[in-house]
């Protein structure tokens, strides 16, 4: 009997190639080519076949990276497997940086801990136990073992499967592992979304934050910020200008590439973490964005975990959408890789964008794509989804500066090379707000980039009903 | 050395020439659009190179474009894609290059061939082979954000030190920007009271089936001549555009159009106001008042989209030209008489066309560029 854990990464990867590759995922594992195995019994395989070691545990201090040219990019791999002890494995590329052993029968094993890693990921494993976390609870990049060696920025799961893709074609066409994909992967996906936390430029905790940030800078000595009492009069005077005005400027921008992306829309309880905008202007926004776009839910502060508020919000969007809500991401990112997902369910979510880093861009879970979550204490796949949020426009900015979009163009160009759908997040109040100086411009560059790359636009649920 | 027609397989050459020789990297897409997708169908591809031992040193295509006059749809071309290596200058391959493509024209009743270029060379090379130049694009534009004014007079005011003189200057041009964008906000502040009561301002996704008779609706009430922006070539021009595509508001009266108007942000930021069509009916409103509502859609929705500007093309004294204009400044557009020389070179077809040497006749905007910008 194949274990649960097999099953589902298998699952994982064949539904991955079916998004992002010409083949079918199915066929790599129908043809018997590919075979999960104990270490032991994985290195004494005399025949042609990639056989992946499941067993070999992810070390507690994770070892050094190290990198292997592949299709025109670099693959970046960690928890390297030494050559087996036998002199007859010839590691591929190179003894120092081994992407595949292969014995003289045609046996591949795997230079990294590929299943190892890959399971740890797609599990929340850096998050398991007793994490720190910050003022909002929640699990920073900062916290993640995987900063301290740049490995945030590693799609690592996009990686294996496009090592693996090419492992199996040159195993198939003369007997060696190619270490590019010809032909067999489709251009990059970019998912993109916005949530609605401020719709209006004039609500009491917008405009209180204004004013307190006017003073703040005299605490260290610095002038004040005497900039936002114009906006806090802007504001007042025209309140939908740079929020509510962007959603609209969103989707007519978002036309002129020919994308779409999915709104998530907050209610529910106001205050400084709450739903700012209230729930009036609510049913106005839905009716402005036009069918071909998605709508989801943004979970408020206060529903983490609280079925009776999540109730009532979910409830009260319900009412006025015309179709039941069945997607959503986190305010704050609030996300608990144990409890959130079967909470989620309950209320009908079957897809989540919530697990990204609120600090950093990065690859929370090693993949651009999305994963069926999976409860490691029952064993068992859940029936919801997780398409992590890989870009946060503030976060980029934040870490990238002026080479924001370089990063940006990166990162779409190594997805474009291994396959994969990057995840963007931008909202509507930074989208294009002189407030926020160094975001104007941000998203439409990061449009072009992506129009340049060849990437064509898809929502989450689009992605994920494809393979659901 | 041959000039010639494009062969089959030759496109990725021709494609790579003109990313070599203007550094740039359009892509095949791209270029598909541009010279085969379009909405004219014969083969071979009115697309002549100079090819020299493999290599293609020369390129020079029309692309055949519809319009409409009161005597009907007829076939022109916009020259485009005029390009010569350096070290192949001298030889009049540009001419040999036309010459083989007025012939196409010829067989196949183009009535003019057409374009724009701010090039003052390039405008003596093709007074050389029988163009006029009957005249020039002007802009009518708006600012949002400072950054337009620099982007809109092609300078920069960025970058090396500069002198005391610049400094004035940069000064000078910073304070009229803001003092400029004061006012067309106040005009555009005035003017967003909506003037077309019941009329329905609807977003496209796709053309209307109703746009080629519209068409014919315009002639009727205009007269001369303009593109034919039946829903084919809407569609290829607007919609399927690889480069930008428009966002088009279109305006009705029921269910009958009335209008539209098409508006695309620039990879410079810019916004553009690509088209604007407008055909009477009995809506009982001033045609005046439509534009108005049409072009404050463009402006609040480029505005709205993060543009740093809005900018379109007065070009003649066409009626509809001309009170476009007007409409325009009376909602804070200004009228800058910076722009592109028209070339226009008529050919046999074309002699029997009511608008023959009469380019005021022409309604001309952004959409007859070759939609790079939008």
């Amino acid at each position: 009997m194949i274990l649960p854990e097999i099953e589902y990464i298998q699952n994982q990867i064949s539904n991955h190639i079916s998004l992002f590759f010409n083949a079918k995922g199915k066929d790599l594992f129908e043809s018997g080519y590919i075979r999960f195995l104990p270490y032991k019994k994985a290195i004494t395989i005399q025949d042609k076949a990639i056989a992946i070691p499941f067993d070999i545990p992810i070390a507690p201090n994770q070892e050094k990276s190290y990198k292997i040219k592949f299709n025109n990019t670099e693959l970046t791999l960690w928890n390297r497997i030494s050559c087996p002890s036998d002199n007859t494995w010839e590691a591929i590329p190179g003894d120092s940086a081994p992407l595949w052993y292969k014995n003289r029968y045609g046996t591949l094993i795997p230079g990294w801990n590929l299943f190892g890693n890959l399971f740890h990921l797609l599990t929340f494993g850096e998050e398991k136990g007793s994490f720190p976390k910050d003022s909002h609870g929640r699990f920073a990049a900062a916290f993640s073992p995987r900063l301290k060696d740049n490995l945030l920025e590693i799609p690592a799961f996009n990686e294996a499967v496009a090592a693996i893709v090419g492992a199996y074609t040159g195993l198939c066409e003369n007997g060696r592992p190619f270490l590019n994909l010809n032909g067999l992967l489709k251009p990059p996906i970019i998912v993109l979304s916005h949530d609605c936390d401020i719709l209006r430029g004039n609500d009491i905790w917008t405009q209180a934050v204004r004013g307190v940030r006017i003073f703040l800078p005299l605490a260290k000595f610095k002038p004040p910020v005497i900039s936002n009492i114009w906006w806090i009069i802007r504001n007042a005077v025209t309140p939908r200008r740079f929020y509510y005005d962007n959603v609209t400027g969103m989707v007519d921008l978002e036309r002129c590439f020919g994308y779409n992306s999915t709104f998530y829309i907050i209610n529910g309880k106001g205050g400084r973490f709450g739903a700012r905008s209230g729930f009036k202007i609510i049913p106005e926004l839905l009716k402005d964005i036009p069918p071909g776009w998605d709508i989801g839910l943004h979970y408020n502060y206060d529903t983490f975990l609280n079925d009776k508020c999540f109730k009532a919000q979910i409830e009260q969007l319900n009412y006025i959408n015309d179709s039941k809500i069945t997607i959503g991401r986190a305010h704050y990112l609030k996300f608990d890789p144990e409890k959130s997902f079967s909470f989620l369910q309950r209320y009908g979510i079957y897809l989540d964008e919530s697990s990204g880093y609120p600090d950093r861009i990065g690859y929370r879970n090693g993949i651009a794509g999305c994963f069926q979550a999976y409860d490691t204490a029952l064993k068992k796949p859940l029936d919801i989804w997780e398409f992590p949020m890989i870009i946060m426009e503030a976060a980029l900015v934040g870490q990238y500066g002026c080479q924001s979009i370089n990063k940006f163009s990166r990162l779409l160009f190594h997805l474009s090379c291994v396959g994969g759908a990057l995840s963007v997040n931008c909202h509507p109040g930074q989208f294009f707000n002189p407030e926020h100086k160094q975001m104007l411009g941000m998203y439409n560059k990061m449009l072009i980039e992506s129009r340049q790359l060849g990437a064509q636009s898809k929502t989450a649920r689009s992605l994920v009903d494809q393979i659901r | 050395m041959e000039i010639r027609l494009i062969a089959e397989g030759e496109e990725e050459l021709c494609n790579n020439f003109h990313n070599r020789i203007y550094n740039k990297n359009r892509t095949m897409q791209q270029w598909k659009w541009d010279f085969v997708l379009n909405n004219y169908d014969k083969k071979p591809i009115p697309f002549a190179v100079v090819e020299d031992d493999g290599k293609i040193v020369g390129t020079q295509a029309f692309i055949p474009i519809r319009l409409i006059d009161k005597n009907g749809i007829y076939w022109t071309a916009k020259s485009e894609e005029t390009l010569l290596d350096p070290d192949y200058r001298g030889k009049q391959l540009f001419e040999k290059m036309y010459s083989l493509l007025f012939n196409y024209a010829g067989e196949h009743e183009f009535a003019n061939i057409w374009g724009f270029t701010g090039s003052t060379p390039a405008v003596k090379a093709l007074k050389r082979l029988d163009f006029s130049i009957p005249g020039k694009t002007e802009q009518i534009f708006i600012s949002f954000l400072n950054r337009s004014i620099s982007a809109m007079m092609s300078k920069s005011f960025y970058g090396s030190p500069k002198s005391v003189l610049d400094n004035i200057k940069i000064a000078m041009f910073r304070s009229a920007g803001i003092l400029a964008q004061i006012i067309s906000s106040l005009r555009i502040a005035l003017n967003r009271k909506r003037v077309i009561g019941d009329l329905d301002i609807r977003t496209w996704d796709k053309p209307d089936v109703q746009t080629g008779d519209l068409c014919r609706r315009f002639i009727q009430k205009w007269g001369g001549t303009t593109i034919y922006r039946d829903n084919e070539y809407l569609q290829w021009r607007l919609f399927d555009n690889p480069y930008v595509k428009s966002v088009v508001k279109a305006l009705y009266n029921q269910d009958k159009l009335l209008g539209w108007i098409a508006f695309t942000l620039g990879d410079d930021g810019m916004g553009y106001l690509v088209d604007l069509m407008i055909a009477d009916d009995d809506s009982g409103y001033a045609i005046k008042d439509l534009i108005k509502a049409l072009l404050l859609e463009a402006v609040i929705g480029t505005r709205n989209m993060g543009a740093i500007g809005i900018r379109g093309w007065h070009v003649n004294n066409h009626p509809l030209d001309k009170l476009i204009c007007n409409v325009a400044k009376s909602i804070g557009f200004y009228h800058i008489k910076r722009g592109h020389a028209v070339v226009l070179y008529n050919c046999e077809a074309g002699k029997k066309r009511v608008s023959y040497n009469k380019f005021d006749d022409w309604f001309v905007n952004r959409i007859f560029t070759e939609g790079v910008l939008g």
